[in-house]
């Protein structure tokens, strides 16, 4: 918690001939982060990657091209396959396999391209069955042209004016109309220029087939439906491939990856012609298992040590650490940045900030039961990844708004509880008054309790921004001593409680118009302490710094926006109540006063309202929570810029050792 | 000559519309910073997925604008 895992550089070297197993034991431990060796010196080369690289990728693509064809997707639950049993018969079974589907998938190709020519000439052949001729009168005559196409304008008249020696024949077609125009060959160039001067004329080509235009459709319609059938049989043929063979391909896919990451590890190695050394790190509580590992599948030959050597901070792979509840959180940190190995990783704050923020924003017990409920559906679908810690971070938040909705009484925007709202008693869902806790009436609705939220907010904000200061500055004293943390972190701190205390007797002051208490210990205590956080920031970062210094200010107002975005969403939950209630479920106070139908407008208005605010409500709280804490809180103290620990190793799904 | 009606308008009245113009300003304001930012974001995602949560919290950057305006309607409305 708090500080990532304490890691160990470890160095390790052997002969070539134990390469192999070293590599395999490496990889099913899953621990170690390998640091690529980069070529500098003449003695040691980067590895060349084991023989069988080159086949396990080739198995790899062609199992991958056949997977893709197929559209085997990796969600398919199942038993776990041995990995053992796979290298036997994987060779076997994939050129099965691409015989198998390589020749259908090239048939559906085929047939899918005929489909397509056929509904093509049929979609040509349709226009003609406004002129009763057979298809073949349109074309091989010797000295007649014929003009065939859409028209929308008298024709006859004007043909007959270049020549009385024609034919026409006009029909109609989706209510557009069609004609042929047979003319001699030597009056072809006179009507084609009055043709297409004619803005109307849509040319359209009698495609080059013989028989009536019905016969042809109905030849064409059965060839049609034929391929049609032919693709449905090859598409269940491949869909009964797929079924039969999804869990063989997830695995040897799976296995393939294993064997191939294996054989390339060398490329990350040291090697001489004899020798290799592998450089990286490892949890330093991993450092004995290893090692015993190790020696007991390399017969004691592989040589393991812990380096000492200096390595800047950034290099060192961070592997953050958090109990079962606050890992999800680590997604957040990882979004925005890896921390460095020396930073305080603040996902064990943010798994307490995080859902407070969004709960005191949303604090409505119907939405956070929704919300909860959504990231229940969630989790469950997505049991890994990063959905599934959205989901767990996501559910949290609710409960949390559920927990603070009964604080502020509110279900769905109506009261839960009986309360006097302008000096008049509404009538809460549960019909009882709240019981008053510690002097303070329950609930605490925010319309009306507005000033005091707003204070609060401000305080919630001011002890955030300490505890991210305070974090600042252990983070600098480790990383550059105690005088530059006083400088650079212990100067923001005075100015920030030296602050405080001088706005909180000022504002006071300045709205009642009464002259500023300058006697006052608390304000003159504030204003000292602000004077010397501005000069210890002027000495650890010169004059430019003081530029800086309203970004404070800004920092602790940005915090109103918990109680702001609350106040929206509560807002809009009460228009919509309101809305559907007064004007169309029980107008004048009479249920179904206005009809029915404005009743059910009414409940359209609650359901649609209600959803489009419970969408806002689990995007906006969540994006400003988590601002204040990348630019409000993070700032304080965060850097990030470390290495992300990724051990060398698979997460087997599919198959086992 | 301001007319003696107007002098007499109720200050809470004075209070509500500068309440009003306080957060319909930093609305706009804010809005035309997030623009650009809101732009560029998307941007940034069609080259990559990846930027989305970047993305997302740089365009909410100028929102603090419109909570500045917010913060100060609050106070014009329930302090004074």
């Amino acid at each position: 918690m708090l500080k990532p895992t304490r890691m160990a550089r470890v160095v390790i070297a052997g002969t070539k001939e134990i390469m192999e197993p070293t590599i395999s034991t490496l990889h099913r431990m899953d621990v170690l982060h390998i640091t690529d060796y980069l070529e500098d010196g003449e003695d040691f080369k980067i590895g060349h990657p084991l023989k069988t690289a080159s086949e396990l990728s080739e198995k790899l693509l062609s199992l991958r091209a056949i997977s893709s064809q197929l559209g085997v997707s990796g969600k398919m639950p199942g038993e776990k396959i041995s990995a053992k049993q796979l290298p036997s018969v994987i060779d076997e079974k994939i050129k099965k396999l691409q015989e198998e589907v390589t020749s259908r998938v090239d048939e559906l190709r085929n047939i899918e391209f005929r489909l397509k020519e056929k509904e093509d000439l049929i979609a040509a052949v349709k226009p003609f069955f406004g002129l009763e001729l057979p298809l073949e009168a349109y074309s091989g005559y010797g000295s007649i042209r014929v003009f065939t196409g859409f028209i929308n304008a008298e024709l006859e008249g004007r043909v007959s004016k270049i020549t009385d020696n024609y034919e026409l024949f006009t029909g109609e077609y989706e209510k557009r109309r069609i004609f042929a125009l047979f003319v001699p060959e030597a009056f072809e160039e006179e009507v084609r220029k009055l043709l297409q001067d004619e803005r109307t004329f849509v040319e359209i080509k009698a495609p080059a087939l013989e028989g009536n235009p019905p016969v042809i459709i109905e030849a064409l319609n059965n060839e049609v439906s034929e391929l049609k059938q032919k693709h449905e049989s090859i598409n269940s043929e491949l869909e009964k491939i797929k079924k039969e063979y999804s869990g063989f391909i997830l695995a040897s896919d799976e296995y393939l990856s294993v064997e191939t990451q294996k054989a390339e590890a060398p490329l990350r190695f040291a090697t001489s012609t004899n020798a290799f050394v592998i450089d990286g790190w490892i949890p330093a509580a991993k450092y004995d298992e290893i090692e015993k590992e190790l020696k007991e599948s390399t017969g004691g030959l592989a040589y393991i040590t812990k380096s000492t050597d200096q390595v800047s901070v950034e290099e060192i792979p961070v592997k953050m650490e958090n109990p079962g509840p606050a890992e999800p959180f680590e997604l957040l940190i990882d979004t925005f940045a890896t921390p460095k190995y020396k930073e305080i990783d603040p996902s064990a704050v943010i798994f307490i900030t995080f859902p407070l923020f969004y709960g005191i924003m949303l604090g409505d017990v119907g939405y956070g039961l929704l919300v909860s409920a959504l990231a229940l559906a969630i989790k469950n679908k997505f049991r890994t990844g990063g959905l599934n810690a959205l989901a767990l971070i996501l559910l949290l938040s609710g409960i949390m708004s559920t927990l603070l909705g009964v604080l502020y009484g509110e279900f769905f925007g109506l009261p839960i509880f009986n309360m006097v709202v302008h000096g008049e008693l509404e009538k809460g869902i549960l019909g009882i008054a709240a019981p008053a806790i510690a002097g303070i009436n329950m609930p605490i609705h925010r319309f009306d309790a507005v000033q005091p939220l707003l204070l609060f907010t401000f305080v919630i904000g001011i002890l955030h921004l300490t505890l991210g200061l305070v974090f600042g500055f252990r983070n600098v004293t480790i990383m550059h001593g105690l005088k530059h943390a006083i400088y650079e972190k212990g100067s923001w701190m005075l100015l920030l409680f030296g602050g405080v205390a001088v706005v909180a007797k000022l504002m006071p002051a300045l709205i009642s118009k009464t002259p500023v208490p300058t006697g006052n210990p608390v304000f003159a205590g504030g204003l000292l302490l602000a004077i010397i956080g501005v000069v210890l920031l002027i000495k650890g970062e010169g004059p430019i710094a003081i530029m800086e210094i309203p970004t404070l200010l800004s920092n602790v107002l940005s915090y109103a926006r918990i109680l702001a975005i609350g106040l929206s969403s509560a807002g809009i939950a009460l228009v919509v109540n309101t809305l559907s209630k007064d004007l169309f479920i029980m107008p004048d106070g009479v249920l179904l006063g206005g009809g029915i139908g404005a009743a059910i407008i009414g409940i359209l208005i609650l359901v649609v309202g209600h959803s489009i605010n419970l969408l806002l409500g689990i995007i906006g709280p969540g994006l400003h929570s988590l601002r204040l804490h990348y630019v409000e809180f993070f700032t304080k103290f965060y850097e990030g810029g470390g290495t992300r620990y990724i051990p060398f190793g698979y997460i087997r799904k599919y198959t086992e050792e | 000559m301001v007319e003696p009606s107007a002098m007499l308008a109720d200050p809470k009245g004075l209070i509500a519309i500068g309440a009003g113009i306080a957060v319909g300003l930093a609305g706009i304001g804010a809005g035309m910073g997030e623009q650009t930012i809101g732009a560029a974001a998307v941007g940034a995602m069609a080259e990559d997925e990846k930027f989305f949560g970047k993305g997302l919290l740089m365009t909410v950057i100028p929102e603090s604008i419109a909570i500045f305006g917010l913060v100060v309607a609050l106070i014009l409305l329930f302090v004074f």
